[in-house]
């Protein structure tokens, strides 16, 4: 029922058969110090995540007897030796379990981004950011012929009565609802929707 | 002022019945005159979610309440969410229930009331008050309707019942009966009234019925205990077997069916009695233009639309004397029996008699019926009410002028139901020693559950529903008419007399 508070609309249209409208509910960056805010959350997460990895290779070290060469500089050093001194009394289920959670959260992006892409007489492709940095962003892409009509409805979403854009595919018992998890506002839905229309129908008059 | 209305029950369609296309039909006339209707219902089989009727009559099919049907008690409160947003989006000012049997609808009121709006009770039942089933609904009805702005019965019956069972002042009663919608039941050879070439001339008389004429006598009702189907069983062989030429068409399916069968193959009546079992709602007419007399058995009956169609079909009415069936139609359309065998088979007996002696005019009453009975007139007079519920006509006018009478305790200065929360406590409280507190802690609990939705699901996160392109409003009340106050008054005269007021 929370609805992030601010979900934007990007329009790009490097022609006028080409268009696609992007919506996404991350935050907008727009002030010096938010800029970098950011970049600096993303050093953090990267220097994070090395440093898991590295906990994790130096406890897996205690069950595999050979190891690569060019470990052992490194537990010659100072920081070397403090890092097994600290991880060695520790069980190896919660180093598991503790390495997992921070990867996750330091993979996860956080937000979501969704775009319809119209291209004129080829068709239309959805598509939907992946939720972690790892895996690639889901897409669907439906031939002009192939599209009946393009229609903003409403459906029980949990709770409440949404909007939602779809796509009526020929042959295709479901609709295909485009921004599935955003569900953006109905004005926004509005815009995309004519432009969308315009874009696909213009030329047939 | 065009309203926003939202119409809630458990039934509509795709389910057949009488109150679902009650709805259908008065949402429909509504809208004509210009108003906004929705339709919140249960998700049915196959249906969910939001669909568009004919004329821009949008239905909510809701579908997470289908898994609690059977319980009531348990979804008082989870109802409220998805009611809230769908009141918020369509802008409704309006809740209007209906049938007594609905969970749904008695929800709704009670969630309405808490946010704040206007609410009617449309009861299309009677009901007993005896039993353990009747006791428990009466309870519930009660608790509803302690805090309901107006309830509008279907026939004076009704409203008797109703005000028994609910406690209800009698002032916040109306009666709006049901209609047909007669073009879809005319009889066989039908001209209307200005197609006739000339009608001063003496008519060709319809077929006059002979003493050797074989008159057939048309039941559709389903069969069940409360339909009589017992006292048919035990009639048809009684009459059949004292008058020769007659026929029975009986149209129905029901878990007395069975009984009926076995009658007729003890009597060895098949080939006088005809068995249609179930007929779809638009072959009805057709069934009934097959005959001459329609026999109506039924033990209780709040209105009993089924007999007004038979009218209209042209068929001479005969029916039970019970509940709101005498208000139904004309003296001259019906003969009336008890409810018991002997006088439903002399009461037969009576009919087929005036019938072969050329007494009754049947091919007037379609005619007759559709003065009698249309919905737009049915929309005309709710529209009436929610202007006496809303404050647009003033509360004299409305409910009567009445010096000295203290029933308007717990209504406001305005004339309307106050929304506050301690006036709506001191309404449930008095409805019983046990129940009174019982339904104000479920309205305080509703009341909280309304803060905290605020809170949860803020308003301003809710899109608002474009409306369906609106028909220009009328109302009868502002249109500019020669002579206007007179007329206004006389009209709304004749208008509470049938509503019920009391003048």
């Amino acid at each position: 029922m929370f609805r992030s508070a601010s979900q934007h609309l990007a329009i790009y249209s490097p022609s006028n058969t080409t268009i696609s409208y992007t919506v996404s509910n991350a935050l907008h960056r727009s002030t010096r110090t938010s800029k970098i805010l950011f970049a600096l959350g993303n050093v953090s997460r990267i220097i994070l995540c090395l440093l898991v990895l590295t906990i994790d290779i130096v406890k897996l070290q205690s069950f595999v007897e050979r190891w690569p060469i060019g470990f052992i500089n490194f537990y010659d050093s100072a920081a070397g030796r403090l890092t097994i001194e600290i991880i060695k009394p520790l069980d190896w289920r919660l180093v598991a379990t503790g390495s997992f959670l921070v990867l996750y959260f330091c993979l996860r992006k956080g937000y979501t981004e969704e775009t319809l892409l119209v291209l004129r007489g080829l068709g239309v492709q959805t598509s939907t950011s992946s939720p972690t940095y790892l895996s690639t962003s889901t897409t669907r892409f439906i031939p002009t012929t192939q599209i009946q009509d393009i229609v903003i409805h409403e459906a029980f979403k949990g709770l409440e009565v949404r909007f939602y854009l779809a796509i009526i595919v020929e042959g295709a018992t479901e609709v295909v609802v485009v921004f599935p998890q955003l569900l953006p506002r109905r004005q926004i839905l509005e815009e995309v929707w004519r432009g969308a229309r315009k874009c696909l129908y213009e030329g047939r008059g | 002022m065009p309203y926003n209305i939202a119409m809630i029950s458990d039934f509509f369609f795709p389910q057949p019945g009488g109150v679902e296309s009650h709805i259908y039909q008065l949402s429909t006339k509504l809208i004509d005159r210009g108003h906004k209707v929705i339709v919140v219902t249960h998700a049915y089989q196959g249906r969910t979610g939001v669909h568009y009727l004919t004329n821009g009559l949008k239905v909510y099919h809701v579908p997470f309440l289908v898994i609690y049907r059977e319980s009531t008690m348990p979804t008082v409160f989870s109802f409220f969410p998805i009611f809230r947003n769908i009141i918020i989006r369509e802008k409704i000012e309006i809740v209007h229930g209906h049938a007594s049997l609905s969970s749904f609808c008695h929800e709704a009121i009670l969630h309405a009331r808490t946010m704040g709006l206007r609410t009617v009770f449309t009861d299309h039942s009677l009901f007993g008050f005896a039993d353990a089933g009747s006791i428990l609904t009466n309870k519930l009805l009660k608790f509803t309707l302690s805090d309901v702005d107006h309830v509008i019965c279907v026939s004076h019956t009704c409203k008797e019942n109703t005000v028994l069972r609910a406690s209800l002042d009698p002032l916040m009663v109306s009666v709006i009966p049901n209609a047909v919608v007669a073009e879809n039941f005319q009889p066989l050879a039908y001209t209307p009234r200005s197609q006739e070439p000339d009608h001063n001339a003496v008519k060709s008389m319809s077929r006059r019925l002979g003493p050797g004429d074989t008159i057939t006598i048309v039941v559709i009702s389903r069969l069940f205990y409360n339909k009589g189907t017992d006292l048919l069983i035990a009639a048809i062989p009684r009459i059949l077997a004292s008058h020769p030429n007659v026929r029975f068409i009986i149209a129905g399916s029901g878990p007395k069916a069975i009984d009926l069968e076995q009658m007729l193959e003890r009597r060895v009546l098949q080939d006088r009695v005809e068995l249609l079992g179930p007929v779809r709602h638009e072959e009805v007419r057709n069934v009934m233009t097959r005959g001459h007399i329609y026999l109506h058995p039924s033990l209780t009956e709040a209105f009993g639309t089924v007999i007004v169609e038979a009218a209209s079909c042209g068929l001479y009415v005969v029916c039970t004397q019970v509940g709101g069936i005498p208000e139904v139609l004309p003296r001259h359309m019906t003969t009336f029996a008890k409810p018991e065998e002997d006088d439903l088979v002399q009461a037969t007996g009576r009919a087929i008699a005036a019938l072969r002696s050329g007494k009754v005019r049947t091919e007037r009453f379609h005619d007759q019926v559709k003065m009698m009975y249309s919905w737009t007139d049915v929309a005309r007079r709710t529209e009436r009410v929610y202007d006496g519920i809303t404050g647009a006509i003033s509360e004299d006018e409305f409910y009567g002028h009445h010096p000295g009478s203290t029933w308007s305790a717990t209504r406001g200065r305005a004339g309307v139901q106050s929304y506050a929360l301690i006036d709506r406590l001191k309404r449930y409280y008095g409805c019983g020693v046990w129940a009174g507190k019982l339904f104000c802690l479920c309205a305080i609990i509703d009341f909280l559950f309304f803060l905290l939705l605020e809170v949860w699901a803020p308003r301003a996160n809710i899109d608002i529903a474009r409306n369906w392109p609106r028909k220009p409003f009328i109302n009868d009340k502002n249109k500019p008419v020669g002579n206007g106050v007179y007329w206004r008054r006389a009209y709304n005269d004749r208008m509470d007399r049938r509503n019920g007021s009391i003048r």
